[in-house]
């Protein structure tokens, strides 16, 4: 430190000059770090120099040269000021003293210190040795007063934690409780609350500190309970057998109990207070009088209610609602005699009359009641209404006799006195309605409706059309909507000729010329929707006589009726219909078709002659005709209608059918013979050429085949069919790479095509697999989903040749490129079956015909499944489901259908079934390639 | 450690200590000993005191004892550091222009606190002390009237 002291600083020890201001002799300014701060101020440095510190003796109170620096001469005037000082207060000094001496005397003699009054006692203390000192007692424990002990004792109610607390700490457990027997120890013992407390208060020995009170709240509680239920018992069962409580109400009763919030409170006063000043001021408005009664009946006061509605009846007598106010708050016994007092005073008023009535429990009370109110008020609808419900219905015919002459006006009266009378009463009754009231259709309807029950069909129309004039001579114009809602009603009610007629009437109304047909047509349509298959009819009646030339009608007449009405009916309106528009080949069709679906094979024949003289030159009427011969196997006919046809309208179809029809007779020879002029005539249809080809194939002659299908690929390249055919056509003779040539070029020709050819890719991918070329093959099939990203066929064979192990990826990858395709749901399913995971193929399986009911593959595949997994009933659902369906298409199907000789004429169900044996698990071509492939390269 | 380090005892002595030093930086701490946190500050200032002794010399001020600067340099804070050198007004080296000598300040230091004049506070690393005063020495040493401190004291930084 010393070194630090002598080198680091120096010791500035010198005196300063006198005056001298630190800072300022350096030159120093110092700073405002803080404008609205300000520099630090030195205190008291200021100076009140203001009024109030100015006095006009002594001048202002501080010194004035205070802030100047205080040198010798100012010392000197100070020390001869306080030498004066001095000798002023020596002068009288002694007296001054005295006088203040006798003074404070004469103020101790009144009141003395407290230390000289004991002056005498405490010099005796001296006396006192320490022994006596330490024998001293305490000064508390001396107080004698029971007031002060009282006033300083106090006591704290225990607060009960602690006692349960000393409960538990003192308890002694025998035995462990389930929850400690379970988890085999003590650590989640909870209090022990488990062990009953009476237990171990019965126990003959007292607990060791005794102290303690033992309290159990919830044997408090227990005990509390008991006592209510004691006191509850006693009360229900009196000696006396009278109850005074009733033990159950007691409970609701307490429930009951109105407690009201303070708020609440508040706001009825000031209710009450509003409702008194409306009722002093009007007292003959009514509806002030209620609102003050229901007040006091919210509040709780039901004495008050009454009160205030029973001056609210004096007030304003003539108020039915102040009335019917005072009934309701009453007991049911007084609102009788309120009710009494009301009809008094107004005797005519109907809602009084039918709340009396409502009061009375006796029926006999009660019609009485009603009939004296209709003495006095004959003209309310509503009190008829009351008092007829109650009579039984023959009184209740003649009260009705008596109503509708009282109350003529009321419609529904009238109707259900006719309901009520006979047959002739009725119709009279219903002329006198419609007299007094010509306003009403709904008479009109159900007078007509009354004929049609009784068998006058002819009358109703009449009934009907009479409405219609008579109601627009007294200017009731009904919408449309309205009658047609009107006829709907009726046929529902069983009087389809009725509704037939409001129809007829009706359906014209308000609608423009060209509007028409379309709105017919929605009309019937909707009509049919809700059920009304008759009113419909009436309307395609009505459509059909509007328009009998339109085709359309027609058919969709015929279609209703084939729906929803007989054979006949069907057969008469297709009748009508072809001597209408003769040219409408459909429904010539139809009336040949529903001919024959009925047996009526001579009837079809009859229809089908008509309409070749009706249209010489139709493709459709020929083909039929020839189908309904060759099917009811008059193989000549056909040939000869054919021939026919060929010559008068020789179509592509006309020839091909002829084709198939020697073909399917088995007459190869012919078939050939007549593919030769059908080619000349339709060189570019290929199908005509593939029938070539497989006839001569068929025949034998594959050469021929073979040439048939070169030029048909040459006329027709951009028909996947032919090359497909002529690639299996050089496959089935071995020449495999000839066959896959084939392929490539077809492929070649197709690259413009918009999907891609998904086809030739498949059979190309199928070719390779059928020749033991797997690896070839899957190079094939990468190539073709790359150019065929989303067809389904492909991705299911892509399914089907990979791996087992890697066939769920390729699943899921396949699923993700065309989600909703039934080719790919189909082989998922197959991979469920094969994992017999059940529930799931079939979801699948089903999933895949919903998607594509076309495709007879999903079908043949869920009926393998069913077969092998399902119930009888399962089974017979799929096949139902497929014959309703009728699928065409799909590998497996069509080569069943067409490829197989003995599948000719086979039913749907017969298809489905070979098809499935096909399909069955292992069995199915697309999956059993490999290991065919497989075994035939292990065997070679 | 207060004890250690040479006081002040007058406003004459401050003056003269200031003036006297030709070549070193002088520092102040203005305060108490015994406020808390003059304490910390006096701690530091000692430790360094003789690894700075060759640029720097610390004196102490009792600000009860010499009230003279209290005013002057808004000393109402429990500690404040300030820093002289040469009183500034004159240069280290003479001006080729005859300039009017400035007024005779201490040395401003941008902190980052919002004032410039002193330290306020008790710096409690040694390290932070000893680059200040270098700081300080540097620029004074070239004329400078404000140097920017190598840390930023901001308060924005604490949170």
């Amino acid at each position: 430190m010393s070194s630090l002291g002598a080198r680091g600083a120096k010791a500035y020890n010198g005196s300063a000059p006198s005056n001298y201001v630190a800072g300022l002799g350096r030159g120093a300014t110092g700073f405002t770090t803080r404008s609205d701060i300000g520099p630090a101020r030195a205190t008291g440095e200021e100076t009140n120099l203001s009024e109030s510190n100015f006095d006009k003796f002594s001048g202002y109170s501080e010194s004035l040269a205070q802030g100047l620096p205080y040198d010798d001469d100012d010392e000197v005037a100070d020390t001869v000021w306080s030498e004066v000082d001095a000798k002023m207060d020596e002068r009288r000094r002694t007296r001054r003293e005295d006088k203040l001496k006798q003074s404070l005397d004469k103020f101790r003699a009144v009141r003395p210190k407290l230390q000289h009054q004991f002056g005498d006692l405490k010099r005796e203390l001296q006396l006192v040795s320490r022994e006596e000192w330490e024998t001293l007692p305490e000064p508390g424990e001396h107080r004698k007063s029971r007031a002060a002990e009282r006033r300083n004792e106090r006591y704290m109610p225990t607060p009960d934690t602690l006692l349960e607390k000393a409960r538990l700490e003192q308890e002694v457990h025998n035995s462990l409780d389930t929850r400690q027997m379970i988890n085999g120890g003590m650590e989640t013992v909870v209090g022990g609350s488990a062990t009953p407390f009476p237990g171990s208060a019965g126990s003959a020995t007292p607990l060791p500190g005794g102290a303690t009170p033992l309290t159990d709240l919830k044997a408090i509680g227990a005990a509390r309970n008991s006592v209510l239920s004691v006191k509850l018992d006693q009360m229900s069962d009196s000696v006396s057998g009278q109850t005074v409580v009733d033990p159950k109400g007691y409970l609701t009763d307490l429930n009951s109990v109105k407690v009201s919030t303070e708020a609440e409170i508040g706001d009825i006063k000031k209710a009450r207070l509003l409702l008194k000043s409306v009722t002093q001021t009007n007292p003959g408005h009514g509806p002030g009088w209620i609102a003050a009664a229901r007040l006091e009946e919210v509040a709780g006061k039901l004495v008050a209610a009454r009160q205030i509605i029973r001056e609210g009846c004096r007030a304003c007598a003539a108020n039915e609602d102040v009335w019917l106010e005072a009934a309701r708050l009453q007991t049911p016994e007084n609102a009788k005699v309120v009710l009494a007092d009301a009809i008094k005073k107004i005797p005519t008023s109907v809602k009084i009359w039918l709340q009396a009535a409502s009061l009375e429990s006796n029926l006999g009370m009660r019609r009485r009641v009603l009939r004296k109110a209709l003495e006095v008020v004959p003209n309310s609808v509503k009190l008829w209404q009351a008092a007829i419900d109650l009579e039984p219905p023959e009184d209740a015919r003649v009260m009705l006799g008596r109503a509708v002459e009282c109350v003529p006006h009321a419609v529904d009266m009238w109707l259900a006195l006719a309901r009520l009378e006979s047959y002739q009463n009725a119709r009279k009754v219903l002329n006198k309605a419609r007299e007094t009231i010509p306003t009403e259709p709904q008479i009109w309807i159900t007078a007509a409706r009354l004929e049609e029950a009784n068998g006058n069909l002819e009358i109703v129309d009449k009934i009907i059309e009479k409405a219609s004039k008579s109601l627009a001579l007294h200017s009731v114009h009904l919408e449309r909507e309205q009658w047609l809602s009107e006829a709907e009603a009726c046929e529902k009610g069983a009087a389809p000729r009725t509704a037939q007629a409001i129809v007829r009437e009706a359906i014209g109304l308000g609608v423009e010329e060209e509007d028409r047909k379309r709105m017919w047509m929605e009309d019937a349509d909707s009509l049919v929707a809700r059920g009304c298959p008759e009113c419909a009819r009436a309307i395609y009646a009505v459509a059909l006589t509007t328009f009998p030339t339109k085709k359309s009608v027609w058919v969709r007449a015929a279609q209703h009726e084939k729906a929803h009405g007989t054979r006949e009916s069907l057969d008469a309106l297709l009748r009508r219909a072809v001597s209408y528009c003769p040219q409408a080949q459909v429904l010539w069709l139809m009336g040949a078709k529903e001919k024959w679906q009925s047996g009526d094979v001579e009837g079809a024949r009859a229809i089908l002659n008509e309409a070749f003289r009706a249209n010489p030159d139709s493709e459709q009427v020929w083909l039929a005709a020839q189908k309904l011969e060759s099917e009811n196997s008059q193989p000549e006919r056909a040939r000869k209608l054919l021939a026919r046809a060929r010559e008068r309208a020789g179509t592509e179809r006309v020839w091909m059918k002829s084709v198939t029809l020697e073909r399917d007779l088995g007459e190869l020879e012919s078939a050939l013979a007549l593919l030769g002029p059908a080619l000349k005539a339709h060189p570019r249809f290929w199908k005509l050429h593939l029938l070539k080809a497989q006839l001569e194939s068929r025949a034998g002659q594959h050469a021929a085949a073979r040439e048939t299908l070169a030029r048909a690929v040459k006329v027709c390249p951009d028909c996947e069919p032919v090359w497909l055919a002529a690639a299996r056509l050089e496959e089935a003779h071995g020449a495999v790479s000839k066959a896959r040539s084939l392929l490539e070029v077809a492929r070649l020709k197709r690259t413009g095509a918009r999907l891609g050819a998904p086809q030739l890719w498949l059979e190309a991918v199928r070719l390779e697999r059928r020749a033991g070329n797997r690896k070839a093959a899957m190079t094939l099939m990468a190539k073709a989903l790359q150019q065929c990203k989303s067809a389904g066929l492909l991705w299911a064979e892509a399914i089907a040749m990979e791996q087992r192990a890697q066939q769920k990826t390729k699943s899921s990858d396949a699923l993700k490129a065309c989600d909703n395709d039934a080719h790919v749901i189909l082989a998922v399913s197959r991979l469920f079956w094969r994992d017999r995971k059940e529930e799931k193929a079939r979801s699948w399986c089903n999933r895949a015909v919903t998607l594509d009911p076309d495709l007879g593959d999903a079908w043949g595949n869920y009926y393998a499944f069913e077969l092998q997994h399902g119930t009888p009933e399962q089974q017979e659902e799929v096949l139902r489901r497929c014959v309703a369906a009728d699928p065409h298409h799909g590998d497996e199907w069509t080569r069943v259908a067409k490829d197989d000789q003995s599948s000719l004429g086979w039913s749907a169900e017969q298809l489905l079934q070979k098809v499935a044996e096909n399909m069955a698990l292992g069995r199915w071509t697309g999956e059993a390639l490999d290991k065919m492939a497989a075994s035939s390269s292990g065997a070679s | 450690m207060s004890y250690l380090l040479p006081h002040l005892t007058t406003g004459w002595a401050v003056d003269q200590a200031i003036l006297s030093e030709e070549a070193r930086v002088v520092c102040i701490r203005f305060g108490h000993d015994y406020d808390p946190v003059c304490m910390q500050m006096d701690e530091v200032l000692y430790s360094i005191a003789e690894l700075v002794k060759n640029y720097c010399v610390v004196y102490l001020v009792d600000t009860t004892e010499v009230p003279d600067f209290n005013t002057m340099y808004e000393l109402y804070d429990p500690c404040t550091v300030m820093f002289f050198y040469r009183n500034k007004a004159r240069p280290a080296r003479p001006l080729l222009t005859a300039a009017p000598p400035a007024a005779a300040q201490h040395i401003m230091i941008d902190l980052g606190t919002g004032n410039n004049n002193k330290i306020n506070w008790a710096i409690h690393d040694k390290q932070e002390v000893i680059d200040i005063i270098e700081t300080v020495y540097r620029g004074a040493r070239k004329g400078r009237g404000l140097v920017v401190s190598p840390k930023d004291y901001s308060t924005k930084y604490r949170y």
